[in-house]
């Protein structure tokens, strides 16, 4: 199975992706290959930093990884290794290098794991997490903000949002007025919603395969 | 203790380089040690609107690249002796300097001046990021329109992601019978949008063309809404407290009640 294969880790720093140190090459790439075509709309435009602990690789097995997050448009930040000459590899492919500790620290990669984000999201910037988040602010016309879980906005939502942005169609997203231009949620996506601007508080989650408004009151969160 | 304030917008044509040469003449009016630096270099004005442009020998490139001394390309002002200005180059682009260079420079003039004030050229590219690499503060420049709001928003955010902190903001060419009919944003519905402070709103002021276009700025003209607009901003960024006039209230109190019966309905994208 892909999960297996490889977990997604981090949030404030940058995305982290660790690949399965034992399991044959070939498998791991598949199952990266699995994972960011399902999780697309999660990894679009993403940062990441690749984690290859013990494992020795050669230019081949580089080159074919490095094709595969070029192909999802993903920009590989950096490759951290505990072999030296996997990061040798690396390092004359042109990709950042750093070393991994021994003992790995504190991991965070339980969805439960939620951030909290106070300030307003601005146009052009772009907020992604790996779990829940809460964003304290606005989320101003030209930003965007991604998550794997639900998304919270004490403020006003004029962005796009996308929650469950991994393939987890029970999350939901609410806001104090929830006027995106695109808003999606697991593999649904919904467009914004005629003229009218609202203001009051809303959620938005996913009903029979389709997103569906509700005002925060009487909406029942499945 | 020197302060070196960037003013910067992202879109252009809001008013940079007019707020430039209003606020550094408001702050040397005051009695400051000012110096404006135009640093939009190829797109050189800030010497026209100044009526500087005869005066100029050696520019903003000429230093950095060490043709000149910093002494030999400041410009004195006309009005008064405490304000000078550095001007662009004309004939280079904005890759002939770089951030280092600026900051050298912004420290530099830190030495001799109250105030170093840097126009800064409209975008997000290199020549932004050279504008505000010496500052110590950033006065972004926005008029209430949907567009300049956006790229004002655009513009703060990087403007944080530098470390520069909060930046002020002055909105500039307030038309306040178009907003008291609802057919423009109002400060209030720009503040929402942009939730930073607010350090001048500037009305629309038609002699703002011609005191431009004379090389005289607003300041000087103590009948211009604009010029004392700008002069209260300047008083509010030596530290004074000036009540800032809510503009809606200059209009008639029929024109308001009329203004708030015909107000319609706002589109709800902006």
């Amino acid at each position: 199975m892909a999960t297996n294969l490889l977990a997604i880790k981090g949030s404030r720093d940058g995305l982290r992706l660790v690949l399965d140190a034992a399991a044959p090459w070939d498998a791991v790439v598949q199952g990266l290959e699995a994972q960011l075509e399902r999780g697309s709309a999660f990894f679009h435009g993403a940062r990441i930093t690749v984690e290859l602990g013990e494992r020795d690789i050669d230019d081949d097995e580089l080159g074919q990884m490095l094709a595969v997050l070029r192909r999802h448009r993903i920009e590989a930040a950096g490759l951290a290794s505990r072999s030296r000459s996997s990061r040798d590899t690396a390092r004359s492919a042109g990709v950042a290098v750093r070393a991994m500790p021994r003992v790995p620290t504190g991991d965070r990669d339980d969805r439960s794991d939620a951030w909290l984000v106070r300030r307003t999201i601005r146009s052009g910037q772009v907020v992604r997490h790996h779990g829940n988040l809460t964003i304290v602010g606005d989320i101003n016309a030209g930003s965007e903000v991604v998550a794997s879980g639900s998304i919270i906005v004490w403020g006003r939502v004029r962005g796009v949002v996308h929650a469950g942005a991994l393939g987890d169609s029970s999350c939901f997203i609410g806001a104090l007025s929830l006027n995106p231009p695109r808003l999606g949620i697991g593999d649904v996506l919904s467009v914004a919603r005629g003229d009218r601007s609202r203001s009051h508080p809303e959620v938005a989650q996913v009903v029979d395969g389709a997103i569906v408004f509700g005002a925060w009151e009487t909406t029942r969160l499945r | 203790m020197s302060r070196v304030i960037t003013i910067t917008s992202g879109k252009g044509g809001v008013g940079k380089t007019t707020s430039t040469a209003n606020l550094g003449t408001a702050l040397a009016m005051q009695g400051a040690k000012v110096a404006v630096v135009d640093a939009d270099i190829g797109l050189r004005n800030l010497d026209v609107v100044m009526g500087l442009e005869n005066r100029i020998v050696y520019d903003l490139v000429d230093v950095v690249e060490g043709r000149c001394r910093l002494r030999q390309a400041l410009i004195k002002d006309k009005h008064f002796s405490d304000l000078y200005l550095l001007p662009a180059a004309q004939t280079r682009d904005k890759d002939a300097v770089g951030p280092d260079d600026m900051i050298a420079l912004a420290n530099q003039l830190r030495t001799e001046f109250d105030y170093v004030i840097i126009d800064s050229p409209a975008g997000i590219e290199g020549g932004f990021r050279n504008a505000i690499a010496g500052a110590d503060e950033v006065l972004i420049i926005t008029t209430p329109e949907v567009s300049a709001v956006r790229d004002a928003d655009r513009i703060i955010g990087l403007v944080e992601a530098a470390e520069k902190g909060s930046p002020q903001l002055i909105i500039n060419r307030i038309k306040p019978r178009m907003v008291n009919r609802g057919d423009m944003m109002s400060t209030e519905d720009v503040l929402q949008i942009l939730a930073i402070d607010l350090i001048g709103a500037i009305p629309d002021d038609e002699t703002i063309v011609t005191s431009t276009n004379r090389g005289e700025v607003a300041v000087l003209d103590r009948t211009s809404r604009a010029g004392r607009a700008f002069s209260d901003v300047a008083r509010r960024i030596a530290g004074e407290q000036v009540p800032m006039p809510t503009l809606e209230d200059e209009q008639g109190v029929f024109d308001r009640l009329f203004g708030m019966l015909a107000r319609r309905p706002r589109g709800s994208e902006r």
